[in-house]
């Protein structure tokens, strides 16, 4: 990942700021950067978001396309994730460097939605052991800033959010076959519901605190983080210690409980901000990429 | 999906026959004692056989055996890294690369890692490090390889245990071991060490509280060097399977403490008193 390199009197500095709960951009510990959402943002997809959080950028594209369900699931759609480390955020993902931090993000989203609730899978079939929907969902780094995980989970929240899968009708042909008709007005759509996708909360350990939405100034002053995923509910979908340190159990108990709070309060705002911007249509001033 | 031409390539798509299978998929019954006899609900591992030191070639090896979950690793190292870009001057480099054997799970794997497979490794580098003191080896790597020679359930536990203990076998200096436990929550009752069934099977009872969890201990330092899980967990559910993880590497230790002495003793044998 982009690293920066932090001076042994900034590290005490920051240290010190965190321990009295300022930190150096005056958030406390459990705030967030001024985050940005936009919806709707490539028209090729059926869904799309772009999310910034300080300075990271992060752009999910969703593309449905009409697969064959897994055999042992042949009632259920799925969903196949994807992150690419573009070599725009750091020069350090050029070629095949950002390979590793790709799939340790797609592999932590599958994780994610690695249970019955998250997503309701079933309405992703169209006709059970021959075709269901498989959404691709592609993540796109733009710009690195540190708490990418959060990042990236809000973003595909959003554009599942923004997701709208053409309706299809399986009609029986003379042979007793079966054939699929897409519709052909262009909004007639299905949506997904999203109330129960989780959101990703990662917390640093800094000295004997922990932070939400770590910088990448904080993050190297951390030797573990450990990232927790909440739905709407409170219930924890995925948890997983990251980083080259060791926790012990004690602020693992605190910081499961603070990761509970923190992301159970990022549910509500968030679908009050898409429905709202939903709710504009056409009306809405988009911002695009340079806004 | 990158092919190998050098091996026997096998037709594009092929299914197991277990698909076919009239017989639903396994469902966990709800209440009473596991198939293996263990009871629910009980920090109760599976006996484990270890043994260090069986790969000569290796600079340290170790063997895990529970129930029929069948591992082992080799370490090789510390030697001079190969990608000479990445060279740390302070610190050394831990490699890990965990693979199963095509034939180790119910349904034939393929040669090339997936990256289910990455993601082992990745969570077994993770769980490690804390524990190696990689400032002792500059400018070098320690290579670790877990093989999955059957797999029977908690894989990633047990590789975390071997792994460790090779590492140990192999002279590299360590803080402490790394015990590796897993526990699959069913709704308000857990099985501890769960079995490949356990681990995947459906449950019967209700949709609250299904999940899985790995835990990664360093004993004798009181520290969680690697936590994993997935499902869905009310907080309290998963804060409680911590605690019982960490119970249940505690019952491991002494099995690993004493083949790690009976490998050291009969690799350097203390002198005879006469």
């Amino acid at each position: 990942m982009a690293t920066v390199q932090v001076s042994e009197a900034e590290k005490v500095y920051i240290l010190h700021g965190i321990r009295d709960d300022l930190r150096v951009d005056g958030r406390s510990c459990e705030d967030y950067r001024h985050m940005e959402i936009e919806t709707d943002v490539v028209s090729n997809t059926d869904g799309s978001a772009k999310v910034t959080l300080g300075h990271t950028v992060v752009l999910v594209g969703i593309k449905a396309e009409i697969g064959k369900p897994r055999p042992m699931v042949p009632d259920e759609g799925y969903l196949e994730f994807f992150v690419d480390c573009s070599a725009n955020a750091t020069p350090e993902f050029e070629g095949r460097g950002g390979e590793e931090l790709g799939t340790e993000l797609s592999n932590t989203l599958y994780k994610v939605f690695n249970n019955k609730r998250s997503l309701d899978m079933k309405s992703l079939c169209i006709s059970p052991g021959e075709h269901c929907w498989l959404l691709y969902v592609d993540v796109l780094l733009l710009q690195c800033d540190g708490n990418l995980y959060d990042a990236i989970s809000i973003a595909v929240k959003a554009a599942l959010f923004n997701t709208k899968i053409p309706r299809v009708h399986i009609s029986a042909d003379d042979e007793g076959g079966k054939e699929i008709e897409l519709s052909d007005d262009p909004y007639d759509c299905v949506r997904i519901n999203v109330e129960n996708v989780p959101c990703i909360v990662t917390l640093c350990k800094v000295g004997h605190r922990h932070v939400v939405d770590a910088t990448l100034q904080e993050k190297a002053c951390s030797v573990a983080s450990l990232i927790i995923s909440v739905t709407h509910k409170g219930t924890v979908t995925c948890v997983r210690k990251v980083g080259g340190g060791s926790l012990d159990p004690e602020s693992i108990f605190e910081m499961t409980e603070a990761g509970k709070r923190v992301g159970k309060a990022l549910h509500a705002p968030l679908m009050k901000l898409l429905q709202q911007e939903e709710s504009l249509g056409k009306k809405r001033q988009k911002v695009g990429f340079l806004g | 999906m990158p092919t190998d031409n050098k091996r026997v390539r096998r037709p594009e798509v092929s299914q197991s026959p277990s698909v076919f299978a009239c017989r639903p998929a396994a469902v966990l019954p709800a209440a009473g004692p596991r198939a293996d006899g263990r009871r629910r609900d009980q920090v109760d591992v599976r006996p484990v056989f270890v043994r260090c030191g069986l790969v000569s070639q290796a600079k340290g090896s170790a063997y895990i055996e529970a129930g029929n979950s069948k591992l082992m690793c080799c370490v090789y190292g510390p030697r001079e890294t190969d990608r000479k870009d990445e060279t740390d001057m302070k610190c050394g480099r831990l490699i890990t690369d965990m693979r199963f054997a095509p034939f180790s799970c119910p349904e034939r794997g393929s040669w090339i890692q997936g990256s289910e497979e990455k993601d082992l490794s990745l969570m077994l580098q993770e769980s490690l490090r804390p524990a190696v003191c990689l400032h002792r080896y500059p400018r070098s790597q320690v290579e670790v390889n877990v093989m999955v020679l059957e797999n029977s359930g908690s894989v990633l536990s047990h590789a975390i245990t071997c792994a460790s203990l090779a590492l140990a076998d192999a002279g590299i200096e360590m803080y402490d071991l790394v015990l590796g436990c897993s526990i699959r929550q069913d709704g308000a009752s857990y099985m501890v060490d769960p079995t490949y069934l356990e681990e995947n099977g459906c449950s019967s009872g209700s949709e609250d509280n299904q999940g899985r969890l790995t835990v990664a201990f360093l004993p004798s330092l009181n520290q969680i060097s690697g936590l994993q899980s997935d499902g869905e967990m009310a907080e309290e559910t998963l804060t409680a399977g911590v605690r019982t993880c960490i119970e249940g590497c505690y019952k491991l230790y002494p099995v690993i403490q004493q083949a790690l002495a009976k490998a050291t003793r009969k690799a350097a044998p203390p002198p005879s008193e006469s």
